[in-house]
């Protein structure tokens, strides 16, 4: 064989930065990254909130959701956040599911409160609200009744009237 | 009669509508030189291919030491091939190999004799053939056609083979160079042993290393006999290869 | 041809009869072709220095196109999920997005055909020249089966080189799109690593090996193929090459779709 020495470089190069991004990638999983601690919150209902939707502090992102589990004795879903180190958030401050439109996914925003000392790294929101089943809530706004009542559906004739002058989604 | 080394029998071999060989008869005794002579185009290299089990013929069969050999098997060929060496007319070097590869292939790939010694073997063939050692490590294209005929012919008889082809081997030689080719060939024969056939349009060279001599035209042999009677031959087409005359060819 | 009104249907039937059994015996031609080129990979005599050698020239070589066609795949995937993909926030799902596409379907096919243009194309020149100047019958005088000695080397290599070379552009991919996400979104490194990590399964990875093993053979296949057949000495080279090229392009789509839809029943 005789010497292709640029094309035997080149794959030696390929070959190293493929090799340092494994064992990057190896290092990353199951430590958190550097530049951002962790903190966790736990809601009632996670309405289908991702690993990697954004964290927002008035509407500007500050991290990103790094896992979603849940608590088998609590059913509680438990949110792993990666917050910019330099956003330092009182220990009172609220995690809310909040959603980005009508087809949109989810995110998380903090309400800063007013506490004087600050979640440590690893620590717990402790006032969560959770997602909200929008659906739900305009199915209940719409047939207030149906709901509570389902057997008395024929004594309440203006309800699905209501329900069908709903413009068409 | 013994058996002959390899006898053609009754071979034909046509390309599409051109027909080349027809009905061909001939036969090399055991440890002879035969040369195969005839025009351009005539069929020789085909001759060649269709005992080397190269090319297919449509009729006839080729006899290696009384055995058919025409439509053998890869294992059984592969024994049959062990001891035969060929040169080719365009020499087939292998381009991506180093002329000491290139001779020491067989012994390589199927002799299984170490690397080291298969090139001080090549280098002891390159000698043979008059090519100096540093042509070893060199690459076929890195030499002159006359030097490549020659790797070729080092090739062809670094095997210790007993039934050599050499199609053209002296062609495009310098006459010096020729000359010694001719007594390789000559010698390979009478102090080995060896059955050649060897293709050429050189009378000199067909004197010097053939007992016999056919004339091959129109996909037969017209003219058979040993190498002395060429002069006093009556064939037309005999005469007109020793005078170098084409009157009487049409 | 205006007068060929009357005998105009039967001779477009003769044609297409004509066609379809070219077609047929094409396709026996290269399945016995195959079978055979497999019968020698499996059996021996080997050569270790060829397979080496083609290992070298096939999967080696390939690195530095594998990973660039890789890094660019996963970069402007991530890049039209974040362009595309905002109208339902698929941007959320950047990785995972990225990472299926890779591993499952761009990273196979596309090495894949990298390789028809760079290796079948390569095999078929140089294994027609090889034809064209009796090199091939050459190696027959000297007890050595072209089959066994070019054919078997380069089918298993490029049908073992590929699936590693998918595995190279199933990293390089994910990071190509994580870069591009980290510049778009600003998403985290690890972040991105996690996501992907956490979502891909082994068998996303492990049928596109799958796939890209049988792509692999296609190539070597239809490279072999093409130069041993390889008839009219340098036009007939060129030609040989642009068929290799092409036909295992058009394969390894079809065995894409194919395969794909396998994998989906299962
Ligand atoms: N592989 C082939 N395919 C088609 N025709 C061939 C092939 N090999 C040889 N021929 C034809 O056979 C004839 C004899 O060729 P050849 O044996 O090479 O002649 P020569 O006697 O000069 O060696 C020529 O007409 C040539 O065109
Ligand atoms: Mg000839």
């Amino acid at each position: 064989m005789r010497a292709h020495w640029g094309e035997t470089l080149m794959g030696f190069v390929v070959l190293a930065f493929a090799g340092i991004f494994l064992a990057y990638a190896l290092g990353v999983t199951g430590r958190s990254s550097t530049g951002s601690y962790e903190i966790s919150a736990r809601f009632g209902e996670a309405g289908g909130i991702q690993p990697g939707a954004k964290v927002t502090v008035s509407g500007v992102k500050v991290g990103a959701v790094s896992s979603v589990t849940i608590d088998p004795k609590t059913y509680m879903a438990v949110i792993r956040l990666s917050v910019d180190e330099s956003v330092k958030l009182p220990s009172d401050s609220t995690a809310k599911i909040t959603s980005d439109g009508l087809l949109g996914g989810n995110h998380i925003t903090i309400m800063p409160g007013g506490a004087a000392d600050d979640l440590k790294p690893g620590g717990e929101v402790a006032n969560t609200q959770g997602a909200v089943d929008l659906f739900g809530l305009i199915g209940q706004v719409m047939r207030p009744k149906s709901d509570a009542a389902p057997a008395a559906a024929s004594s309440a004739a203006p309800a699905p009237k209501a329900a069908t002058d709903l413009p068409e989604m | 009669m013994a058996t002959p080394k390899l006898e053609w029998r009754g071979v034909s071999k046509r390309f599409g509508a051109n027909k080349v060989l027809d009905g061909l008869d001939l036969s090399v005794a055991e440890g002879r030189s035969l040369a195969l002579l005839g025009r351009s185009g005539q069929g020789k290299s085909v001759t060649i291919k269709v005992a080397l089990g190269l090319m297919v013929p449509e009729a006839g069969s080729v006899l290696l030491d009384g055995v058919d050999v025409t439509h053998q098997r890869e294992r059984e060929r592969r024994a049959s091939f062990a001891g035969i060496g060929m040169l080719f007319q365009g020499a087939a070097l292998f381009d991506s190999l180093p002329v000491w590869e290139n001779v020491g292939f067989r012994l390589i790939n199927a002799d299984g004799v170490p690397r080291a010694e298969a090139r001080a073997r090549a280098i002891e063939a390159l000698g043979l053939v008059r090519l100096a050692p540093e042509v070893a490590d060199l690459y076929p294209s890195e030499l002159s056609g006359g030097m490549q005929k020659r790797v070729g012919l080092a090739r062809a008889i670094a095997g210790q083979p007993s039934l050599l082809f050499f199609d053209e081997p002296t062609t495009g030689l310098d006459p010096i160079t020729a000359g010694a080719i001719n007594e390789l060939i000559r010698d390979k024969v009478t102090s080995l042993g060896c059955t050649a056939v060897s293709i050429t349009h050189d009378l000199h060279s067909a004197r010097t290393i053939a007992d016999d001599v056919a004339m091959l035209d129109a996909g037969r042999i017209v003219w058979q006999g040993s190498a002395s009677e060429l002069d006093h031959a009556d064939h037309p087409l005999v005469r007109a290869f020793v005078t170098g005359n084409p009157a009487g060819v049409e | 041809m205006p007068h060929s009104a009357p005998g105009g249907v039967i001779g477009w039937v003769n044609a297409l009869g004509r066609a379809v059994l070219d077609g047929v015996a094409a396709v026996g031609r290269v399945g016995h072709f195959a079978a055979r080129g497999v019968a020698a990979a499996v059996t021996p005599p080997w050569y270790p220095r060829q397979i080496l050698g083609q290992f070298m020239a096939v999967g080696f070589l390939s690195l530095p196109v594998v990973g660039l066609t890789a890094w660019f795949t996963g970069a402007a995937l991530a890049l039209n999920i974040y362009s595309g993909g905002d109208r339902f926030n698929a941007e959320t799902v950047m990785p995972q997005i990225v990472a299926l596409g890779i591993t499952r379907e761009l990273g196979p096919v596309l090495a894949a055909l990298m390789l028809a243009g760079r290796v079948a194309s390569a095999m078929a020149s140089e294994i027609g020249a090889m034809r064209a100047t009796e090199q091939v019958d050459a190696m027959f005088t000297l007890s050595t089966e072209p089959r066994r000695y070019l054919i078997a080397p380069r089918l298993i290599a490029a049908t073992v080189s590929l699936p590693l070379l998918t595995l190279l552009a199933d990293l390089i991919g994910v990071a190509g799109g994580m870069q591009v996400s980290k510049l778009l979104i600003d998403l985290p490194y690890s972040i991105y690593i996690t996501n992907t990590v956490d979502f891909i399964t082994r068998w996303d990875v492990e049928s596109g090996l799958i796939k890209s093993a049988v792509f692999g053979f296609i190539i070597g296949l239809m490279g072999c193929y093409h130069g041993d057949t390889a008839k009219g000495g340098a036009r007939g080279v060129g030609r040989a090459t642009t068929s290799a090229m092409v036909s295992s392009a058009v394969l390894i789509l079809a065995a894409d779709y194919l395969i794909s839809s396998i994998f989906a029943r299962l």
